[in-house]
């Protein structure tokens, strides 16, 4: 575990209710696998007690903004700020319900100018929830 | 791989991620307006290359990277 609860703010901007990332559990290369512990306080639980899909989305994005804000730490710059620039393939197979803890793999591809290409995968135990292509703009 | 194979190769591929006919990519023909790239589908462009190829385009040579003719060009001389 390299990260986990409060830590994960040495990383990213977001705060409550909006962060969507407990945990960075190992990162080495260009992948990381992040988690998420679904809480009724999550910002994106509907009222059948799931979590809509847009916070699986967020959920991926913040998996690679965290893995980015891991990468400047190490690298001893300064905390990037991610902006989502686009979806591609989204993928949602399960929408993780309350006290489901979930598991992300997000592998950072090719960069152009700032623009990053990435995947996500979500799985919660062994099922896949989720996943997506996403380019996401870091300064 | 040979120009003509990287070109059989990478053709369709391009036609098919940036959902253009084929027969719009001709060596001549302008990447960005014959792909109608934009700053972020750029990086779609270098993500198929590498992925297909093994060969990283970095931003510093993209500007040399004009036409379709440069970028076969490109992938010729720099594969592995």
């Amino acid at each position: 575990m390299l990260y986990m609860d409060e830590q994960i703010f040495k990383l990213m901007p977001q705060r409550d209710p909006i962060v969507m990332v407990d945990a960075i559990y190992d990162a080495e290369g260009d992948t990381a696998h992040t988690g998420l512990t679904v809480t009724e306080r999550n910002y994106f639980i509907e009222e059948d007690g799931r979590m809509a899909e847009p916070g699986l989305i967020e959920h991926i994005a913040q998996s690679a903004s965290a893995f980015k804000g891991h990468l400047a730490l190490l690298a001893g710059q300064p905390l990037p700020i991610g902006y989502i620039g686009e979806v591609k393939k989204f993928h949602c197979y399960l929408r993780p319900a309350v006290g489901d803890t979930l598991t992300t793999t997000v592998t950072l591809g090719a960069e152009v100018n700032g623009v990053t290409l990435m995947t996500g995968e979500t799985r919660c135990g062994d099922t896949l929830v989720a996943d997506t292509q996403m380019k996401i703009f870091v300064e | 791989m040979t120009k003509e194979e990287i070109i059989e190769k990478v053709n369709p591929l391009l036609a098919e991620e940036f959902e253009v006919e084929e027969s719009e990519i001709t060596p001549d023909a302008v990447i960005k307006d014959a792909l109608e790239l934009d700053s972020l589908s750029l990086v779609d462009l270098v993500a198929v290359i590498e992925h297909t190829f093994k060969v990283k385009i970095p931003a510093a040579d993209l500007p040399t990277v004009k036409t379709f003719e440069d970028l076969y060009n490109y992938i010729e001389s720099h594969q592995a």
